[in-house]
């Protein structure tokens, strides 16, 4: 085996080698630690789970969660001031992961978006008692039938679901190999290791489990079938390319590897090549929620528990971009003329029926799952910029929006009334007069979503667009600009019905959280404003960020 | 095992060739059968003749890896899902003739398009592409596993992990507590799957 | 050291967040903080003063770059701050005076519920007012402008039950907003004449644009400096913000506030300098100003509305100076010191005769207290000796300085200005002398106080007996102690500038100076400025003094009667800006309705039609959701194909 990339003819011609013992794999541990200690964590929450009597659970989840994920945050700013961004980066495990700027800048990302979800995962305060105990947003006991006996009981039992914090953990290590994975079966593996968690996740809704349950199989059989479509592509251009590492598909499309009869063979046609790459492009695309993969987006966020939702709309967005980068600039950069309108159209597209749908949402869950299609588009005008403040400006948008959605999401558990959270816009009127705070906070986000400036969310766009332009889109910023017009009319009105509205008799009433939900929403914000008000020293560390390493 | 080395041509096919172009045609037949058989057991048992021809083709091209792999979950548990299934929601055994939706058409034009794109795609793809089967075979479970456990490693371990995460999530989603002890299913459960935070819902309310 | 300048702004600016975002939790201590905080930032401002003075002469400025935003192309907005010689006198004052004020307030603000508020507002206040000397390019001058914008409104408005104050409030908000959007014009003028914000580039390449836009930048710079400084044609607005708590108008609408569009005047000198036509123009609207504010002071019966007209004519004199160009700018700011120091302590002597009255504040209704209310009588008197330019205290030094420039400007003009400068004067004797004979002189006129509840115009927090007349007593220490020390500085200050031009020779790195040809010589002009004073003071004297004042002021001529209407300045705005604005907007709101709404309301329509058709596709089902994906692929599959194939 003298090749480090595997591929079908190469590995053939090397097997006179005796395979009696398989030689040791190399494997980077100190590099992939965030990973490791993020698997390690979900590990012993399992053990926690199994071990551990009921009442003792909870804390133990929590802690464990919580110092898992910041020591795993620890580990990438280790790795990043060792020099892994910038000049070590270099692909580890033998070749199926990359350590590299944009890595470990998104893995940052994730892990600290995790951490402040696990907060609200974690808030304990917001529903009444249940039979004296404090119960968090999720199902009492998930194989219960919504309704039944059988559910109260396990409610009167005092049952809670402490499992979601593994899963969570699970989730969050897939999410962080996802952007850096190297080759395409890692990437096919870490696109499962996150989703699955997420299925169940959005299973396990307190209120409302009939809606979160469709929710989670929606999204299950959706997500089943664009992983297909991935899995397909994948194999397709495993069929061209003759391998499925990153470096060595580029290698063959730009036409430096070594030729091989076979592969000239294969790669005398580039069908193979354009079908397998829209295929898995496709796949990404489906995670990131663009037009026209979108329709489970609304429904799912809908019906998920809104931790959850809040969690997936940042996290997913940050992974699956941080995918679908890699994928554009490492991997098909050579057929970049094929892709790149088309790309434009699914830009396009995105943007503004994302931004036009949401017109006439009446449910600020889903108000907000268009909004995240919309800025799916916007980002994906900075993905298309082909160039380092295309990559700066995505990584900077990601972490800047992905806070917003958090802090949006945390926001909309505090509206409730009998029935659990009020999530119908109508209900939210006049709640600038009743809870002044929580209405200007939930303000401030929309005003990011919107692009104000002094928030994070016009430093995002500004760099994103600025990027675009410069790649040479100047038609497509303009529809962004007026995307963004139509969107910002959407967030003025949720602001104009909070604050200038007569609030309604026996209206929803904002309760009172924890620490835990207080410390997400405050993170929320400080970050919204202090990536509005300061953003030049993150755009730059964004830009150190932005060299893919092959 | 070989193909005729250095004279590689459709004109002069082996006994391998043979054997896999009848194989192929027992595959194509069951599987036909599986599609338009009215008894939805035959139906999944046809599949498991199906799948078996596929696993046997797998073996006549040396991959023979591969071909245990598609026997042990292919025929090992999908099949037995399926079957199971059936068991489950209470299929009747015997002829069931309101099993077609009525939409053959629709999958029979979906079906030939889907197989006319691969046929087109992998011929063209691989129009006169010989490989050498000689020398130690690709699809060896020697040769996988030595590739598994030095290239794959890391996804291999992350599927580790996928798998314990799809444990803890079937605990979650079926774990029952002690208060409650019901038959496993019942007609009450099963999942409305129509639209409920539909458009039309939202709008209404 | 370079730091401190971020702390010097940052301390006011914590004690406005603690203040405001604590919460009722504060009340007891919030004036404490407010005042340590306040000191703090003059404990910085007089640190950095001792370390520059250590200099020499040519690196005395400190530079300090917080961080840019969004830097793009050419487009800069730089954080950073720059403390010269010109910026530090400024600081000293603010800081000095504002910490001076803010334990004044302590004493006066002691029964109002909202005192932690007030000093809330006032710590932002501060900290907005240094921000606007700090900065070191137009953009962030900017942000300190519309800060203490803000601020002042919220101060002025800080008694929002009072409907007055309200709407006193509104009115300096709207006001200035015109002249922040010349301020604004301004900024963007440059920025596309010049390519940048900072002062360091703009001022070094100032002759380098054409005339015409000079021009256009100065008038436009001009018309934000008249907004904030209360000048001629928009001064309206000062004397209704009397209505704020009177330390607001001693430090705001005296000390400092006002006096930031003589700073960016001075600040912008060079480009001033290369545009005669707009230093011309500042020149008349300061001596038009002068004259406007002392007509007004005659007039009113008010004693801070007399207060306030003196302080627009007291800065049209600073705004004359300032126009004069290299011959005035010293002079500008160094009657601004001075002025600070007296204006204040005159204010802050009115409010402690309020303080004593129960808070009456006609002068008609006053008379004799000196026998009552010493100290405030003491300090009263020596800023009014200052006002009006004795020999030998701080305004005179200043004041005489500005003159003798006016004549020094040479020409026709420069007698004219001259001329009404001399005349300025002998106006300021007799008013201020009014004011004093008023107040401290003459038989008792009290009055009792009247119903609060009836009369909404009585400032609240003070102890009001209606129907009882009032007992004039002195102040509290905590209000006496700051109005002693002002005194101090209104009597000392300007001799102390000009021993051995020790002022000019501080301020002339940063402004220039040159030394005009003067058609009158120093002496003369001092002799005819003393003349003006007693004509002026005897006439106040006999008119007030020797004859008993009728409580009920007399109907009085035509002038006398318009001066009290602030000479017709509301009527004509009335007349001219807000019925000409009114059929603007009628016919605007018809166009508006007619056209603009059409065509928005059917885009607004169209989208929402739109909308409301997408969303028809999202019906539920998960099946059809699948078909969409398989449809998008197939799509994005064959586009990627057929864009090799083209």
């Amino acid at each position: 085996m003298t090749g480090t990339i595997h591929s079908l003819w190469t590995t053939a011609a090397d097997s006179a080698t005796p395979l009696d013992k398989i030689p040791t794999p190399k494997i980077e541990y100190a590099q992939l630690s965030p990973v490791l200690i993020v698997f390690g964590a979900a590990v012993l929450g399992i053990l926690v789970e199994a071990l551990l009597p009921r009442r003792s659970r909870y804390i133990a989840q929590l802690g464990v969660s919580v110092t898992g994920l910041a020591a795993a945050f620890a580990a990438i700013v280790a790795l990043a001031a060792d020099g892994y961004a910038s000049a070590k980066s270099h692909i580890a495990a033998m070749g199926a992961v990359a350590v590299d700027g944009p890595a470990l800048f998104l893995q940052g990302t994730i892990v600290l978006v995790a951490l402040v979800a696990a907060f609200t995962f974690a808030e304990r305060r917001l529903d009444p008692l249940a039979h004296g105990r404090r119960v968090d947003s999720f199902a009492a006991q998930g194989s219960t039938v919504p309704g039944s006996e059988q559910e109260k009981r396990a409610v009167r039992a005092g049952f809670t679901t402490t499992e979601v914090f593994p899963l969570l953990l699970f989730a969050v290590g897939g999410m962080m190999i996802f952007p850096a994975a190297n080759d395409l079966l890692t990437l096919f593996v870490s696109l499962e290791v996150f989703s699955l968690p997420l299925y169940l996740l959005c299973a396990l809704a307190r209120r409302h489990r009939l809606l979160s349950q469709e929710a989670a199989v929606k999204y299950f059989l959706l997500g089943a079938f664009s992983s297909a479509i991935l899995l397909f592509g994948v194999a397709l251009l495993y069929g061209y390319a003759g391998t499925i590492s990153y470096g060595g598909i580029a290698d063959v499309i730009s036409g430096t590897a070594k030729m091989t009869p076979a592969l000239a063979n294969t790669t005398a046609n580039d069908s193979l090549l354009l079908i397998g790459g829209a295929m898995v492009v496709v796949g990404l695309l489906f995670k990131v929620a663009a037009v026209p993969f979108h329709m489970w987006t609304p429904d799912v966020y809908q019906g998920a528990p809104t931790p959850v939702t809040g969690f997936m709309a940042a996290a997913t967005k940050v992974a699956a971009f941080g995918a679908l980068l890699r994928l554009l600039y490492v991997v098909l950069p050579g057929i970049r003329w094929d892709w790149r309108p088309v790309m434009w159209g699914v830009a396009i597209a995105t943007m503004v029926i994302g931004a036009i749908i949401a017109v006439t949402q009446t449910d600020v869950k889903r108000l907000l799952a268009y909004s995240s299609i919309a800025h799916a588009g916007f980002i994906l005008a900075g993905v298309i910029a082909l160039s380092p403040d295309g990559v700066s400006s995505v990584l900077f948008y990601l972490a800047a929006y992905s806070f917003v959605t958090l802090g949006a999401f945390a926001v909309v558990t505090l509206v409730r009334d009998a029935g659990g959270e009020a999530t119908h816009l109508s209900r939210w009127a006049g709640l600038g007069r009743r809870s002044p705070l929580v209405a200007a906070v939930f303000a401030v986000f929309l005003l990011a979503f919107a692009g104000i400036p002094l928030t994070s969310g016009f430093a995002g766009k500004f760099a994103v667009f600025k990027a675009a332009a410069q790649g040479g889109a100047v038609p497509l910023v303009i529809i962004g600009v007026i995307s963004s017009a139509i969107a910002a009319f959407f967030y003025i009105r949720v602001i104009v019905l909070m604050f200038f509205s007569e609030p309604q008799p026996g209206g929803p009433s904002v309760a009172v959280p924890s620490a835990l939900t207080s410390t997400a929403i405050a993170a929320g914000v400080a970050v919204t404003l202090a990536l509005g008000v300061a953003p030049q020293y993150f755009l730059d560390l964004a830009g150190k960020a932005s060299v893919f390493v092959r | 095992m070989t193909l005729a080395a250095g004279h590689p041509g459709f004109m002069s096919p082996t006994g391998v060739e043979i054997a896999f172009v009848l194989v192929g045609i027992a595959t194509l037949g069951a599987a036909l059968v599986t599609v338009t058989t009215k008894q939805l057991v035959h139906a999944a048992l046809w599949l498991v003749v199906a799948l078996g021809g596929f696993a046997v083709e797998y073996l006549l091209l040396t991959a023979e890896f591969i071909a245990w792999v598609q026997v042990l979950i292919y025929v090992g548990s999908v099949v037995v899902l399926l079957l199971f299934g059936l068991m489950l929601t209470k299929a009747p055994i015997g002829r069931s003739p309101d099993a077609d939706s009525g939409n053959g058409w629709v999958a029979l034009v979906v079906a030939v398009a889907a197989a006319a794109t691969l046929v087109w795609v992998v011929v063209d793809a691989f129009r006169s592409t010989w490989v050498d089967l000689g020398g130690a075979a690709q699809g060896s479970a020697k040769v996988t596993g030595a590739i598994l456990f030095r290239h794959w490693v890391l996804p291999f371990e992350a599927l580790s992990v996928l798998l314990l995460a799809a444990l803890v999530g079937a605990i979650v989603l079926s774990k029952r507590g002690a208060p409650a002890r019901r038959s496993l299913l019942s007609k009450s459960e099963a999942l409305p799957m129509r639209g409920v935070p539909s458009e039309r819902k939202a709008r209404e309310s | 050291m370079d730091h401190l300048i971020g702390a010097l702004i940052g301390a006011p600016l914590l004690g406005a967040g603690i203040l405001l975002v604590g919460g009722r939790r504060l009340d007891r201590v919030g004036h404490w903080i407010g005042c340590l905080l306040a000191a703090v930032s003059f404990g910085i401002g007089a640190a950095l003063f001792a370390d520059m003075l250590g200099k020499p002469t040519d690196q005395r400025t400190l530079t300090s770059h917080l961080y840019s935003w969004v830097p793009v192309g050419g487009f800069r907005a730089d954080v950073a701050f720059q403390l010269d010689q010109l910026s530090m006198t400024f600081v000293l004052l603010i800081t000095g005076v504002g910490t001076l004020i803010h334990i004044y307030s302590i004493g006066y603000m002691a029964h109002d519920e909202n005192r932690r508020r007030f000093f809330g507002y006032l710590n932002l206040f501060l900290a907005a007012m240094l921000l606007l000397v700090l900065a070191d390019n137009y953009l962030l001058l900017y942000v300190g402008w519309e800060g203490v914008g803000l601020a002042s409104y919220l101060l002025i408005g800080f008694w929002q039950h009072k409907p007055s104050a309200a709407t006193a409030a509104k009115k300096a908000f709207i006001v200035n907003r015109v002249g922040d959007m010349g301020l604004s014009i301004a900024i963007m003028v440059l920025f596309t004449t010049y390519g940048t914000f900072s002062f360091g580039p703009v001022f070094a390449h100032a002759t380098g644009a054409s005339q015409a836009k000079l021009t256009v930048i100065g008038l436009l710079l001009l018309l934000g400096a008249c907004g904030k400084s209360a000048q001629v044609p928009l001064q309206s607005w000062l004397g209704d913000a009397m209505e704020g708590p009177t330390p607001v108008s001693a430090l705001i609408h005296a000390a400092t506030m006002v006096t930031a569009g003589v700073y960016l005047v001075t600040r912008s000198g060079a480009i001033f300098n290369a545009a005669p036509t707009a230093q011309l123009a500042v020149c008349v609207v300061g001596a038009v100003t002068l004259m406007f504010g002392a007509i007004v002071g005659c007039a009113k019966d008010d004693i801070k509305k007399a207060l306030a007209g003196s302080t627009m004519s007291q800065i049209g004199y600073m705004m004359l100076a300032a126009g004069l160009g290299p011959i005035g700018y010293v002079f500008a700011i160094m009657h601004l010191v001075t002025h600070g120091f007296f204006k204040a302590g005159l204010f802050l002597g009115a409010g402690s005769v309020m303080h004593g009255m129960n808070d009456e504040v006609d002068m008609r209704k006053y008379g004799g207290l000196r026998r009552y209310m010493p100290i405030t009588y003491v300090t009263f008197g020596l800023g009014y000796l200052a006002i009006i330019g004795f020999p030998g205290l701080s305004g005179y030094w200043s004041k005489d300085k500005i003159i003798e420039a006016a004549f020094a400007k040479g020409g026709t003009e420069g007698w004219i200005l001259g001329g009404v400068a001399l005349l300025g004067a002998g106006i300021t004797a007799y008013y201020m002398t009014r004011v004093m004979v008023l107040t401290f002189f003459g038989e008792e006129r009290w009055e009792p106080a009247p119903d609060p509840d009836k009369t909404p115009g009585v400032e609240p927090g003070i102890e009001v007996h209606p129907g009882e007349l009032p007992h004039p007593h002195e102040s509290p220490r905590s209000m006496t102690i700051p109005m002693v020390i002002l005194a101090f500085g209104s009597v000392f200050a300007g001799g102390l500038f000009s021993i051995n031009s020790a002022f000019l020779k501080w301020l002339e790195p940063v402004t220039g100076h040159s030394e005009g040809h003067s058609p009158v010589s120093t002496w003369e002009v001092t002799a005819a400025t003393l003349v003006v004073l007693v004509v002026g003071g005897a006439l106040a004297w006999a008119q007030y003094g020797r004859r008993p004042v009728p409580v009920t002021a007399p109907r009085g001529s035509l002038v006398t009667r318009a001066a009290r209407r602030d000479l017709l300045q509301d009527d004509f705005n009335h007349i001219v800006l807000v019925r000409g604005g009114e059929h603007l907007t009628r016919s605007l709101v018809y166009l508006d309705h007619s056209l603009v709404d059409g065509a928005v309301n059917g885009t607004a329509a169209s989208v929402g039609g739109l909308s409301a058709r997408l969303r028809q596709v999202q019906n539920g089902y998960v099946r059809s959701y699948a078909v969409s994906m398989l449809g998008g692929t197939a799509v994005l599959v064959a586009a990627t194909l057929l864009m090799r194939a083209v």
